[in-house]
């Protein structure tokens, strides 16, 4: 028994959620990636997480990403295959701890940046004495 | 991300592994971990089973009992960790997951280990081993090392050098080490550093003159027949290059059950994967029984066609268990978690479960397997509906209707948390 929606059969009796709502409108070309996940309803993994293999969810606690947008108590999407650039929210490692920092790379240096006066700069030599650990690519902020 | 390699030459094997698994999945979330000895012990904080390099450099022999270490741990700066399975389950779908990325053809071997089928030049196998390490660490942030063969043994044995040795850089291609430093390699290992060669055949085998692998290789292929099996013969010309180990489908190991099949023809449908992971999960659930064991952990996952020019898919879930249990329409619920994953219209050619956090049965009898009946006859639907409803584990068959199960007698006390399973156990950032 099945539902036709675009050129595939999609099964009714598959999942809990499957009763499909509405077919999108079916462009010629690369299809969305977001279809695979079609069953009617905003599927918030096909939207937020690009690679679930490199996709971490992390809890931040304090307050020095304030000016971020991120704070206490705050869920990150950290995806770790990401390469980190300048203006990264990053995960970083400090004195065996995952920190999350905004990342300045420049001409004058590398500098770990938090978005709350509160806080100072935290120098680093180089990138390559820096361990990421991930990129933010989402902030799920509670308001 | 890399293309799966051409297939143009005799397909090599690949063996890639977790550098010590279990302590690694620890610190990719507990950077204050690295460089520290780390131990994870086995259910019940009985046992190291997993030693971190620093504590293997401290003579901590494997399997040592909790009670013998933890008066030095202090002393040595040892920290302990009770196994997570929920967090080793979810990284090793994770590590597979991206392993089936660079390959069509994959056997994963165990909880922390695959085979994966390869083709091309030497120098292009030797690059994709790099980037099949390099990917997995900066995806899933666990360390692996490849070792590449045209057999699987020999893929083991590289794979062995390629963690020993640093000169390799975590990547040994076996057609890729001249000859004679190949021969000085197998005759500088033991013979019981060979795939399954253990206690009493390396005994027998020392009394016949043979002692490394080297003496092993050359020994008469018949001979061993004779004297030995035709599994010990097949170790021999595995060695000399000739593939004869087949893809094994259903193993029992140390600390987990992986069941698999490929099929004679794809299964096309959720309908179709649906009806395969219910036969597994009963089948699976008979292995357990067999074995008086139960599992808490559970790893479902399915593989496209890989000689097709479809699109590929690996889809793969883990599920904590409610409880420990080996009961068939648990399992196949829980294995039912991949259907979502799966895809209409795609060619599968693989599926398989993969059990882990294995433990005894205990006092309570197994359950008989199920037969198909209590599924014609509704029951199936109806727990998931009173579940749904009213809670998972709130309805249960048999003991497994028993709402706080087995587990709380088991004792996890240094269990890290749940990082990627349990939302409310997810990694800490600090912002200050």
């Amino acid at each position: 028994m099945g539902v036709i929606v675009g050129p595939r059969v999609i099964d009714a009796g598959a999942s809990l959620f499957s009763v499909p709502i509405s077919p999108v409108a079916v462009a010629a070309g690369f299809p969305s990636p977001a279809q695979d996940y079609f069953d009617g309803r905003i599927d918030l993994n096909a939207h937020l997480i690009k690679d679930i293999t490199s996709t971490f969810v992390v809890r931040v606690t304090g307050d020095s990403m304030e000016g971020a947008g991120i704070s206490d108590g705050d869920e990150l999407i950290v995806n770790r295959a990401l390469e980190p650039k300048d203006g990264s929210v990053v995960i970083a490692v400090l004195d065996g701890e995952l920190t999350v920092k905004r990342l300045r790379i420049t001409a004058a240096g590398v500098v770990l940046q938090a978005e709350n006066p509160k806080y100072p700069d935290i120098r680093v030599s180089a990138l390559s004495d820096l361990t990421v650990w991930g990129v933010a690519t989402r902030c799920l902020h509670h308001v | 991300m890399s293309k799966p390699v051409l297939m143009r030459q005799m397909p090599q094997i690949a063996h890639v592994d977790v550098n010590c698994f279990y302590a690694s999945a620890e610190r990719a979330f507990d950077p204050s971990l690295e460089g520290r000895p780390l131990v994870v012990l086995s259910n019940n904080d009985g046992c190291a089973v997993t030693r971190s390099p620093e504590a293997k450099a401290l003579g901590i022999p494997t399997g040592e009992p909790w009670f013998k270490l933890a008066p030095r741990a202090k002393e040595w700066g040892l920290v302990a960790k009770s196994s997570n399975y929920e967090l080793y389950g979810d990284i090793s779908a994770r590590v597979m997951e991206l392993l089936g990325r660079h390959s069509a053809w994959m056997e994963v071997y165990s909880i922390d280990e695959a085979f994966l089928g390869v083709k091309g030049e030497p120098e292009q196998l030797l690059a994709l081993g790099r980037r099949i390490k390099d990917a997995v660490r900066r995806h899933v942030g666990v360390p692996v090392c490849v070792g590449i063969a045209p057999t699987k043994t020999l893929a083991k044995l590289c794979n062995k050098w390629a963690k020993n040795n640093p000169a390799f850089r975590g990547v040994c291609h076996w057609d890729g080490v001249p000859g004679p430093a190949r021969e000085a390699l197998l005759a500088r290992l033991s013979v019981e550093e060979v795939w399954g060669i253990a206690g009493r055949l390396t005994r027998r085998l020392n009394l016949l003159g043979i002692f490394t692998v080297l003496d092993l290789l050359r020994a008469d292929p018949v001979a061993i027949r004779d004297k030995f099996s035709v599994v010990l013969m097949r170790t021999v010309l595995e060695l000399r290059g000739t593939p004869c180990i087949p893809m094994e489908e259903e193993r029992i190991g140390r600390d987990q059950l992986i069941f698999s099949r490929s099929f004679s023809t794809p299964v096309t449908s959720v309908e179709g994967l649906r009806q395969v992971l219910g036969i597994y999960g009963q089948q699976a659930s008979a292995r357990l029984s067999k074995h008086g064991l139960q599992a808490k952990v559970l790893t479902a996952f399915a593989a496209t066609s890989p000689f097709r020019q479809h699109e590929q898919a690996y889809p793969s879930v883990c599920v904590s268990l409610p409880m420990p249990t080996a009961d068939p329409l648990l399992l196949t619920k829980a294995a039912h978690a991949l259907l979502p994953h799966i895809r209409d219209g795609l060619r599968y050619a693989k599926a398989g479960l993969m059990l882990t956090d294995l433990r005894p049965t205990g006092n309570q009898p197994p359950l008989k397997p199920f037969e198909n009946r209590h599924e014609e006859r509704g029951i199936g639907p109806l727990l998931e509906d009173v579940s749904r409803r009213f809670g998972r584990g709130s309805i249960g068959l048999g003991h497994a209707g028993i709402k706080t199960g087995l587990d709380w007698t088991m004792k996890r006390d240094m269990r890290s948390p749940r990082y990627t399973t349990h939302w409310d156990e997810l990694p800490l950032v600090r912002a200050a």
